[in-house]
């Protein structure tokens, strides 16, 4: 009897969970996150010197926090990794040309997909949530803000990133078993066509991750130019729930996409 | 059953290359060599029979059932690939294990029988490395591991004794018998006509993806005497292994490379016994990696072909 798509899931995870961990690119997403970190520490000494004035005002360290979730987090971070990480899971298997071992034991070929889109998750949610632990603990207290009292809206980013790496990682596990050149399309996508319609008003924006992700910052953002004015009236956001919906169809249907592509296809592995 | 694998007009192109063209045949239970030269369709047949390509024409069985999209047949089978592809950061022992976790077996009884299977090729000293930090031979012994710890009725080997010193490739080819013998089926590819013809009487050719011959080929058995047979020994000595050689008149030519000494020989029967007693005893140093690139094959194949 085949094991059942979730158990044999759950095995993949523990065979994939240390080989990503490991893995030559998780020294990039390691490097990557400790970006930020840099910065917030480099924002700290400043602030701790010179204090940190935008406009002539002393901003909030809350407030601060929560545009480097959203700018660098959000935006950046969280989609490249999804690209980085999502398009690869199976072509990585296929490059090392170790698939053959998963792909000739009982098991669904759909429960690799999900195992190793599972292990992505644990990975990037491991790596991540620390970094932006750290943002917290050194933005925070800057410009009088309470850390206790900011503590609920850490829990709140911690469950938005999250809920952005299962989405973006699912929707780039499907460009990377449908397509062709996945890293470029997926790219393209997170980096040229999100922030390009997320700018226009229309329906075009409901195709994207990012238009039900800002539904869930818990951050208000400070409008300090009059672009930022102009920006934030054609800004449309879904509501939370709509968004949490929405984000829930977005990962099964490309979970549910990826792994068909992966039943039907056959891996010619170069000799 | 009467077949263990059996084709039916099977073939596979990719794009506009034929890997198998219009094959029908059937393996009996036991031990089966599949021989051909590179490029001869082998791999294409091996991945058929595993369920990795899907036919474009015909159809395939194993064991009794289609093995495209039918993950439980996998129970039942163990496949050793070619390629030398690992979890290097892995020891061979959690390799092991986990692969046998994906057949549904509890953890604790995985780690049982991947340490079983471990021991069986002679690894177990080695189990604890990292995969990373194997010879080939050990890394080809640790992917036969993962092929039968879960004791699959059919083993599926593809170039098992590629890269093994005599001593290992000795070993396994007894190994390989003893399988057949306690009743297990096995198809067994290789380049190397006196390899197959050391573990079974039983063989199939294939070149240009066709199946040229079945059965018990013994025409294969007076050609090689005909077509020199060219070794490739890496070792510690090679300049006294060099010595050795031409003190026996089946070798043919010799010359020697960087770690390495090339023979050609008329009689590859009695050099690879000489080569096994020779790296048994250690008398000329050790001898790491015994390989035979294929031409040998092709020249058969040419002959066989023409005739």
């Amino acid at each position: 009897m085949t094991p059942s798509v979730l158990a044999s899931a759950m095995r993949v995870f523990d065979l994939s969970l240390g080989q990503m961990l490991w893995s030559r690119r998780s020294v990039f997403l390691g490097l990557l996150l400790g970006g930020p970190v840099v910065l917030a520490l480099a924002l700290r000494i400043l602030s701790s010197m010179y204090g940190l004035p935008i406009n002539g005002a002393q901003p909030e360290g809350a407030t601060i926090f929560g545009m480097m979730v959203w700018l660098l987090y959000i935006r950046f971070i969280v989609p490249i990794l999804g690209v980085f990480y999502g398009t690869a899971l199976i072509a990585d298997e296929v490059e090392d040309k170790t698939i053959t071992y998963l792909f000739t034991r009982p098991i669904p070929r759909s429960a690799v997909l999900l195992g190793k889109y599972l292990a992505y998750l644990a990975c990037t949610v491991l790596l991540v949530l620390p970094s932006v632990m750290l943002v917290f603990f050194l933005i925070v207290p800057t410009g009088g803000s309470s850390v206790a009292a900011a503590f609920p809206s850490l829990l709140a980013d911690f469950a938005m990133l999250m809920i952005g790496l299962a989405s973006y990682g699912a929707v780039f596990a499907l460009v990377g078993t449908r397509l062709k050149r996945p890293l470029v399309v997926g790219l393209v996508y997170a980096f040229g066509w999100e922030p390009a319609v997320l700018l226009f008003p229309g329906y075009l924006k409901r195709l994207t991750v990012m238009y039900y992700l800002q539904a869930l910052v818990t951050h208000d953002m400070p409008q300090d130019s009059a672009v930022s004015m102009v920006l934030q009236l054609f800004r449309e956001v879904p509501a939370i729930p709509t968004s949490l919906v929405s984000l829930a169809v977005i990962i099964a249907v490309t979970l549910w996409g990826a792994g068909r592509a992966v039943e039907q296809r056959e891996y010619v592995l170069e000799q | 059953m009467t077949s263990i694998v059996a084709a039916d007009h099977l073939s596979k192109w990719y794009g506009q290359v034929i890997g198998l063209n219009d094959v029908s045949v059937t393996v009996p239970p036991g031990i089966t060599g599949l021989l051909g030269p590179n490029g001869a369709g082998k791999s294409t047949f091996m991945k058929l029979i595993t369920g990795q390509l899907k036919p474009s024409k015909g159809a395939i069985t194993v064991l009794g059932e289609p093995i495209w999209g039918n993950p439980a047949l996998y129970h039942r089978i163990g496949f050793c690939p070619e390629q030398d592809s690992f979890y290097e950061r892995m020891t061979g022992l959690e390799w092991v294990a986990a692969l046998v976790r994906l057949n549904g077996v509890a953890d604790q009884a995985a780690a049982a029988m991947a340490a079983r299977a471990i021991e069986t090729v002679e690894l177990a000293d080695a189990a604890n490395k990292k995969i990373g930090a194997y010879s080939k031979g050990m890394r080809q012994r640790i992917k036969l591991a993962q092929a039968f710890a879960h004791d699959p009725e059919l083993l599926i080997l593809d170039e098992p004794l590629a890269g093994m010193d005599p001593i290992a490739r000795r070993r396994t080819i007894r190994l390989i018998k003893d399988w057949g013998r306690a009743g297990k089926s096995i198809v067994v590819s290789s380049h190397i006509l006196h390899e197959i013809e050391s573990m079974t009487a039983n063989i199939l050719l294939i070149n240009q993806g066709r199946i040229l011959a079945e059965g018990n080929v013994h025409q294969i058995r007076e050609l090689i005497d005909e077509h020199p047979h060219t070794v490739h020994i890496k070792a510690d000595r090679t300049r006294a292994l060099a010595r050795e050689f031409l003190a026996h008149d089946d070798v043919l030519s010799l010359r020697l490379e960087e770690g390495a000494v090339v023979v050609q020989t008329g009689r590859p029967d009695a050099f690879y016994a000489r080569l096994t007693d020779l790296a048994a005893s250690g008398e000329h140093g050790a001898i790491h990696e015994v390989t035979s690139p294929d031409d040998n094959l092709q020249a058969v194949f040419q002959y066989l072909v023409k005739s």
